[in-house]
């Protein structure tokens, strides 16, 4: 179908030619802002099927391929003619400002010249393959006015920038029109912003930053320089969004950054007196915030910071156990307050992690390798595991008479100690001593709370998996059931239908929870010995087939002192108690006597006899009275004995068996590295030395770090004992031997 | 014999001759490598010498010479006797390498298998043919597996029945014996570290790894991996060596 009007005359080019001309004419006037009518709407028809008909009559009056290149020519004239030596005869901003009003004006132009040769877009362009109406006016633009502004508004752009650096005011809307048309002009792509313009300004805005970078890290302090990066950065972010296109930004920030951050890193943080060591030993909390701000957005910039944070907390680490240590030296006695200390100090640094560095993961493992390393330091030959087992047994006793404690202070400090167990490597060392105060705690104190006993053990046993903890638990268990048997005891005795004889009740302990104790055939006075066989028949009722070992070093006595001036009652261990029977039927007896009436070693009833005679309390008197017990003093019943006190409690202080605990569990190690080994070694059969030591440390570092050297000798101990074979082609591996 | 061919007897003859087999088993090899000569030799030189009647009873007359008056070994005056008659020392080295053909559970005794079966397997049958094989057994001290092998035998050779270990001692000469056969310059330090800071038996492995760690590690110790599967005891050896200044670490 052909549109068309029926019998119209043709339009020759001339003719049409010349009514185009006389609208782009009127055109020009008016959007140059002259005085001029606005165009009717017939004019507006008319240009219109001018041009239709011009495109449709038949050729040789088809004047399509003339109309196009003369919509061409319109432009390019005008560009030539009358855009570009406008613009060209201003300077500066006023040179701008016109090129920037020329765009808009060829922008309309394009519009309505488009809208008056819409036809020709119709079919014609593309069946020609050229491009549409549009832009074959921006390119005349571009190729015949922007080619030859775009450097000289490229350099006023950036003196403005300039300006607006050194803090001057600037026409900010201008310079977003004028990088609008930048991009623009690159049609489909951003090759113009980037090539004629963002280039530039990028060199530009480096080699500013640059000078100010070397001003300022002479002249000021880091926190200072800090500041004023923080502020550019902030300035240049939000000079994009004022005029500068957004895929600007990051390169724009990354360049700021790696003037004024990267590449002054070193200066800026290793600054002296303000420097990131300097800001942590003054708690400048605000500053590190700031640092962290800045440094985090930087591949790899946090790596200094955080080494500086290990180094910090490391030392402030180590500065408390040298005081300790000082401590002790001068007391003689190891303060557990440095555990409280470390505490305090994990918490204060725990602070700087979340807050000033944002919860970072290379932060938490700084912290926790500083704390690593100090931990694990011996205070005056003191272990920290055995210091902070000392500390629990303190705590717990402390919290029991001390009401004040309330449920949050305690689950709190129970919570810092599983943190601080967590580094501390040997923890089958706390495990054992924690194991032998508890024990002591459950049965000499008598008065403890198990809740907070059993709180404790969750949490470790959430820690660090529940074999760590098993045996406790059995020991707590195993206090509860013993209540069961006083109550179950002493209805048996009720219904004996025996007198009753004297208040005595037995804790049944499971072997194996509690720690090893020894025994000792000691002659118990004979009003205790009754007692003993009674409730082992009792026993004998409740199960059968489990032998009972007395442990008497472990037992408890409150025995009436009938003293001249008044009673009092005596608090003391089975051993004291035994003693001081013996004196009931005699008035004086001899060491040796005293040996072998009651059949103790030398060691223990040194130990007994001191606490009666030399202390504090002194229920018996010596002959002679010197500070020590020597083997052939003698002793008698203190009748002259008083004190203020109605009742009593002499104590027995334990034997130091901080020696013994430590062998013993260099012994289980023996054993733990032994299963370790050859259970890896049936898993993989055939395995290299180095991944065998490695393997091993790394499953048994939950519990403790083994030494290289033992491990070497554990396995060169399996191969003896035939577990494990070295391959003969290869002697730096080894083969299970099934 | 007479049902063989003219050939065929001439070639049994023929491989008598050159052998020194007998009768018998050059029939039995030459059929059994189809008549063909030098198939024949080749089979009879690979295999060991076979037993004869001959053979066995030189051997255990032999034997009975040395034998212990009231038990069926040799015990440690026989092998003097033995030695005087060979012309070596006692001490002479080349009695160990003797033990190892013998395959002895024990330094200074001999059960009759042993003794007669390590004379067989040296293919000899009197004191003159052993005399005549002592600069071969010598020579395979050199022989780097064999060496190999004759030291890991002199652990169990020289321990004593029933132990675990190897007393120090006794150790400290079989490698001072066994070193003097192949140089290692750090033999001395070796012998005066186990005696200055060790003091206990020697285990298996430890002697076992020893001779790696010679034959591997330079003297100077450049090559020596700390981090490796070394016995704990040559790690202190190490340590002792940097100790001493023997070495610069």
């Amino acid at each position: 179908m052909v549109f068309g009007r029926i019998d119209r005359p043709i339009i020759f080019w001339e003719d049409g030619s010349s009514i185009i001309d006389e609208s782009v004419t009127k055109l020009k006037r008016i959007l140059e802002g002259k005085p001029e009518t606005a165009f009717v709407t017939e004019q507006y028809m008319k240009n219109y099927t001018t041009i239709y008909d011009m495109c449709t009559q038949k050729p040789p009056e088809n004047y399509s391929d003339q109309l196009y290149n003369k919509f061409r020519g319109i432009f390019e004239e005008y560009a030539k003619q009358t855009v570009l030596p406008s613009i060209m005869e201003k300077h500066d901003e006023y040179m701008l400002r016109e090129f920037s009003q020329r765009w808009d004006i060829n922008k309309i132009m394009v519009k309505w010249l488009s809208h008056f040769f819409f036809y020709l877009d119709r079919f014609y362009t593309a069946r020609a393959n050229l491009p549409n109406l549009n832009k074959a006016g921006m390119t005349c633009f571009r190729d015949h006015v922007y080619e030859s502004i775009h450097f000289n508004a490229k350099q006023v752009i950036i003196a403005l920038i300039h300006k607006e650096r050194e803090d001057q005011q600037i026409d900010r809307a201008l310079l977003k029109n004028v990088l609008d048309l930048f991009v623009q002009n690159g049609m489909e792509s951003m090759d113009r912003y980037e090539n004629d313009f963002e280039k530039f300004f990028l060199e530009e805005t480096t080699s500013y930053y640059s000078r100010k970078a070397s001003s300022w890290i002479q002249a000021d302090t880091c926190p200072e320089y800090m500041i004023k990066a923080e502020e550019s950065l902030k300035k240049e972010k939000e000079r994009v969004t004022h005029y500068l296109h957004s895929d600007t930004e990051p390169k724009l920030i990354k360049g700021v950054q790696d003037v004024l951050l990267v590449s002054v890193a070193k200066d800026l943080l290793e600054m002296e007196d303000s420097g990131c060591s300097a800001l942590l030993r003054d708690d400048k909390t605000d500053d590190l915030a700031r640092m962290y701000r800045l440094y985090h957005a930087i591949p790899k910039g946090l790596e200094p910071v955080s080494e500086a944070f290990r180094l910090h907390v490391t030392s402030e680490g180590n500065t408390l156990i040298r005081q300790a240590e000082d401590k002790a030296t001068n007391n003689n006695v190891v303060e557990q307050d440095v555990i409280r200390r470390i505490i305090d100090l994990h918490h204060k640094y725990m602070v700087y992690v979340t807050e000033c560095f944002q919860n970072h993961t290379l932060f938490y493992k700084a912290l926790k390798q500083a704390f690593e390393i100090f931990c694990n330091k011996k205070v005056a030959g003191i272990s920290s595991a055995e210091l902070l087992a000392m500390f629990c047994d303190n705590f717990f006793k402390k919290s029991l008479n001390d009401k004040s404690n309330d449920e949050s202070t305690i689950e709190s400090t129970i919570e810092n100690v599983v943190k601080l167990l967590d580094y501390i490597s040997d923890k089958d060392h706390f495990a054992e001593f924690y194991r032998k105060k508890l024990a002591r705690r459950l049965l000499l104190d008598r008065n403890f709370n198990d809740e907070h006993e059993r709180t404790i053990l969750t949490k470790l046993k959430a820690q660090f998996g529940g074999q760590f903890t098993s045996k406790m638990e059995g020991m707590l268990t195993d206090m509860q059931l013993a209540k069961e048997h006083h109550s179950g005891f002493d209805t048996y005795i009720g219904n004996s239908g025996k007198p009753k004889g004297m208040d005595f009740t037995v804790t049944v302990l499971t072997t194996g929870f509690w720690p090893s104790y020894k025994t000792s055939d000691l002659n118990l006075p004979l009003e205790m010995v009754s007692c003993i066989e009674s409730f082992k028949a009792y026993y004998e009722t409740k199960t059968k087939h489990r032998k009972l070992m007395l442990i008497y070093s472990l037992g408890n006595c409150h025995l009436n002192g009938r003293f001249d001036s008044k009673p009092i009652e005596l608090i003391v261990s089975t051993y004291q108690a035994a003693v001081l029977c013996a004196f009931n039927n005699t008035e004086r007896l001899t060491y040796q006597e005293l040996l072998e009436q009651l059949n103790l070693g030398h060691e223990d009833l040194a130990r007994v006899l001191h606490s009666l005679s030399c202390s504090k309390y002194k229920i018996l008197n010596k002959e002679p009275a010197t500070k020590t017990i020597s083997k052939t003093d003698s002793f008698e019943f203190n009748s002259k004995f008083t004190d203020k006190l109605r009742r009593i409690r002499v104590p027995l202080p334990p034997i130091d068996d901080r020696r013994r605990v430590v062998e013993d569990v260099d012994n289980d190690r023996r054993y733990a590295i032994d299963a370790c080994l050859v259970r890896i070694m049936k898993s993989r059969k055939v395995f290299s030395h180095q991944q065998l030591v490695s393997e091993c440390i790394e499953q048994l570092s939950r519990m403790f770090k083994p030494d290289i050297k033992v491990i070497k000798k554990r396995i060169e101990d399996l191969i003896g004992r035939e577990f494990l074979e070295r391959d003969t082609e290869n002697p730096n591996t080894y083969k299970y031997v099934a | 014999m007479h049902k063989l061919n003219r050939t065929n007897r001439d070639k049994v003859q023929q491989f008598v001759a050159i052998t020194g087999a007998s009768e018998k088993n050059a029939l039995q090899t030459l059929k059994a490598t189809d008549w063909q000569l030098e198939a024949a030799f080749d089979v009879f030189y690979s295999q060991p010498q076979p037993r004869s009647n001959a053979d066995m009873r030189r051997l255990e007359e032999l034997y009975n010479r040395y034998k212990d008056k009231y038990s069926d070994m040799i015990l440690a005056d026989g092998i003097s006797v033995l030695c005087s008659d060979l012309q070596v020392e006692p001490q002479d080295i080349v009695t160990l390498v003797l033990s190892w053909h013998m395959n002895a559970a024990t330094a200074c005794e001999f059960s009759k298998e042993e003794f007669v079966g390590g004379l067989q397997a040296l293919g000899v049958d009197s004191i003159k043919k052993l005399q005549e094989k002592l600069s071969f057994m010598r020579s395979e001290l050199k022989d780097e597996q064999k060496f190999h092998e004759i030291y890991n035998f002199s652990f169990g050779w020289a321990k004593e029945k029933g132990q675990k270990s190897l007393a120090l001692d006794t150790a400290i000469g079989m490698w001072q014996l066994l070193f003097a056969e192949r140089e290692w310059p750090l033999l001395n330090h070796w012998c005066d570290f186990l005696q200055d800071r060790h003091n206990k038996a020697i285990s298996k492995d430890t002697w076992e790894q020893l001779l790696e760690f010679a034959r591997t590690v330079e003297p100077a110790l450049s090559n020596y991996d700390a981090e490796g599967a070394w016995p704990y005891l040559i790690d202190e050896f190490v340590e002792y060596l940097y100790d001493k200044s023997v070495v610069e670490k």
